[in-house]
């Protein structure tokens, strides 16, 4: 027998901990009245990682010491941010989300869907909040449907002209200017396009990914097109301007062959910093590995059409989480107010490499010595103004994003006519748009 | 013997103290078989019968999820994309799968002799297998670069014309098979060494001094002393390739124009990047229903021809 009771006590045991583990983390009961005084712990998914990780935590901490009844609990929620989606359907599930997480604006309105966001509308029409400060396309994002706020707007960026000085001098081409057309960049791609050294003039992703997708916006609203109609119920991007946009890119990958067509989304950055491609569009997350890659570049706004210079933005929002108690909404909203505040804002995205949320910021000296570090930094900021639209933020953008990321780069890669595709990207689009498929 | 009289002649209490003892038993093998039962259940079973409940509704993980009954798997039916990732799936198949069974046993034979650093070689082509697909893929990408790339290099300095691998349609998915080729020979390698080295040596010389030449021995006796891990590497390798995702997602995410599409990276896209997470799981319960018929299939038809692989 004695061999038999240690068994016993293991089986025991071992159903414990099943019991234990099946019954999982229950939420507890949230009160329905603030009081600001008592003790709180809210949960913050950063999707961030290294040094930008590092100082959102020394925020947290910050936070915390100015309010020490609160407690963030701070962390990355994912291994990358692209993660974080799965990541939060999982623990809606789980019942284990937190109360504010960092989100891609493609993703808001999904999450608005969950009918788990807070909508905070009223309280940042307080003028303290400054509301109108952020980007429109920022605001826009942070309200998918326009009906509820469900966050705050977390980092902006937008597409600029990006262009490698090295190879501008090599080929004696005249640097880009801020009134350039999309002609005078054809012509220059062309020029810096040379077959015996694997040289060309522009880079563009053909992986058919959102990638894909955004660099082709700015194309098609300065032509005068739209994505989707008025109402956001169909396609609206295979119209003339749709076919005029796609026209130039396929003249350019096609006839002059001076387009570096990408099937990774993340070659064409690299090539441009090691000085194969001529020029670029893209955003400030590239002027770090610029910097470390010592390449000579400069950077303007997009080329236009008309005189029109728009460019896109993708914007990201901090979205806020309900879990029914008082005290956590009221400090998850206190938090990412106070995180997204001027001061704290250069202490994060200034400092950080990112584009300030608020235009005001520009003039601050720690952006300064960013755009010191990192140049052409203001001209990406000073070009927000040029982010007219914000991208749609219908729940289907995703299907309608890769409906017409497949046929660019089919058209690309000498697959079809800009019109045919884009008119079968329109239906593909449409269907999603109108709840059909899967 | 349906009355057993012995029954009066174990003593009452010592009878309960048996049957104590083996209810005794039996909590004691569950404690040693429960973590393991736990694990497969809540880990594979629980996922599996979850998904199956997903696969018939229509859910993007956040809003409420509706019923679809079949749809799911009715649109899969008529999704053309779907059935060119089919198409895809089995093309590699039809290049891995032959090729690296051929491979191996062709590397096995080579390697079961006494030669000189025999060690060396069978651990130089183990190395590959260990390497993560993730390594592999992003290696190769820099191998078969059209433009950067080793392979267009010394192509071009034979006054050969470069090409376009991972990036031409036509080329990208066989360049994906002589990858996965490189990585997992080393398994079919493995197991056919193993086999051979079970065959007795008497057997083959026994066919030698009979007047069989080295290669009829070989056709004759060893490779029928074979088809046992034959078979088994056949299945095994044919469900390998029905799942290929790693290296697709590392070098070509399914392109050029989705000409590597395969149906795990499929799925996987409509799960995770669509957060069709219903429709995602009706794929994925399709692919394990054709696994499934290969695999009985095979057993079927190796059994009927005698050979004991299952």
């Amino acid at each position: 027998m004695q061999s038999i009771r240690p068994s016993r006590l293991l089986a025991a045991g071992l159903v414990t901990a099943l019991a234990v583990a099946l019954t999982g983390c229950s939420g507890g009961s949230g009160t329905a009245t603030v009081d600001p005084k008592a003790k709180t712990t809210i949960v913050w998914w950063t999707g961030q990682a290294d040094q930008a990780q590092k100082i959102l935590v020394g925020l947290a901490a910050d936070f915390e010491k100015q309010h020490p009844n609160v407690t963030v609990k701070v962390s990355s929620g994912a291994p990358s941010t692209e993660d974080l989606l799965q990541k939060l359907s999982a623990s809606f599930a789980g019942g284990t989300y937190p109360d504010v997480s960092y989100a891609f604006g493609s993703w808001t309105s999904q999450l608005e869907a969950s009918n788990r966001t807070l909508d905070i509308t009223k309280q940042v029409a307080d003028p303290k909040v400054d509301w109108k400060d952020f980007s429109a396309a920022a605001r826009q994002t942070a309200r998918p449907t326009g009906r509820r706020t469900i966050g705050f707007p977390a980092v902006v960026d937008d597409l600029a002209l990006l262009y490698n000085k090295t190879l501008f001098d090599a080929a004696h081409v005249p640097y880009p200017t801020a009134d350039w057309t999309w002609d005078d960049f054809r012509v220059a791609a062309k020029k810096l396009t040379n077959p015996a050294t694997s040289t060309y003039g522009y880079g563009y992703s053909v992986s058919g990914s959102e990638e894909t997708t955004w660099q082709f916006w700015p194309h098609l609203w300065q032509n005068g097109g739209e994505i989707l109609s008025s109402d956001g119920r169909t396609a609206a991007f295979d119209s003339p301007a749709g076919v005029n946009a796609l026209t130039l890119l396929r003249d350019m990958a096609r006839t002059d062959r001076s387009v570096y067509l990408d099937q990774t989304d993340t070659k064409f950055g690299q090539l441009f910093v090691a000085n194969h491609i001529g020029m670029i569009t893209s955003g400030p997350w590239e002027l770090y590995d610029l910097k470390t890659g010592r390449t000579k570049y400069g950077v303007t706004a997009m080329p236009g059409t008309n005189g029109d210079h728009e460019t896109v933005s993708g914007p990201d929002v901090w979205t806020l989480f309900d879990h029914k108690d008082a005290n956590r909404a009221y400090w998850a909203y206190q938090f990412t107010k106070w995180l997204t505040d001027p001061k704290q804002d250069i202490a994060w995205n200034v400092q950080y490499g990112n584009l300030p949320l608020r235009p005001s910021e520009t003039s601050s000296p720690e952006f300064q010595a960013q755009v010191k570090a990192l140049p052409g930094l203001d001209i990406m900021a000073a070009n927000l103004a040029n982010s007219k639209h914000a991208r749609p933020t219908v729940p289907a953008y995703n299907k309608v994003s890769e409906a017409i990321g497949k046929q660019i780069s089919a058209v690309l890669q000498g697959q079809g006519d800009p019109a045919t595709a884009l008119k079968a990207a329109a239906k593909q689009a449409d269907s999603a748009l109108a709840g059909n498929g899967p | 013997m349906t009355a057993v009289p012995t029954a009066p002649a174990v003593p009452a209490d010592r009878r309960r103290a048996i049957r104590r003892r083996g209810a005794a038993r039996a909590l004691e093998g569950w404690a040693f078989v429960g973590p393991a039962t736990v694990l497969v259940l809540g880990l594979s079973i629980f996922p599996a019968a979850w998904s199956f409940l997903l696969s018939l509704q229509r859910w993007d993980g956040f809003s409420d999820p509706v019923n679809v009954g079949a749809g799911n798997y009715a649109y899969a039916v008529s999704d053309a994309d779907l059935w060119a990732a089919v198409w895809h799936t089995g093309l590699y198949a039809l290049l891995f799968v032959p090729s690296s069974v051929l491979l191996g046993l062709l590397l096995a034979v080579a390697l079961n002799r006494r030669i000189r650093f025999v060690g060396l070689y069978r651990t130089a082509i183990f190395v590959p297998f260990v390497a993560s697909a993730a390594a592999t893929g992003i290696l190769s990408t820099y191998l078969f670069s059209p433009q950067f790339g080793l392979l267009n290099t010394i192509l071009r300095d034979l006054g050969l014309p470069p090409q376009g691998w991972l990036e031409d349609p036509k080329q990208a998915m066989v360049v994906i098979a002589l990858m996965s080729l490189w990585g997992s020979a080393a398994f079919t390698t493995v197991i056919f060494l193993a086999a051979l080295q079970d065959i007795p040596a008497e057997l083959v010389e026994a066919a030698l001094i009979d007047g069989a030449t080295k290669r009829q021995a070989f056709r004759h006796v060893v490779v029928p002393q074979l088809a046992p891990v034959i078979a088994f590497a056949t299945i095994w390798q044919t469900v390998e390739a029905l799942q290929l995702f790693d290296l697709v997602y590392t070098t070509t995410r399914g392109g050029p124009l989705n000409a590597t599409q395969t149906v795990v990276y499929y799925l996987w896209n409509a799960a995770f990047k669509q957060t069709e997470f219903g429709y995602g799981s009706a794929v994925a319960w399709g692919l394990f229903a054709i696994t499934m018929l290969i695999t009985v299939g095979v057993i079927v038809v190796s059994r009927r021809a005698r050979i004991e692989a299952f």
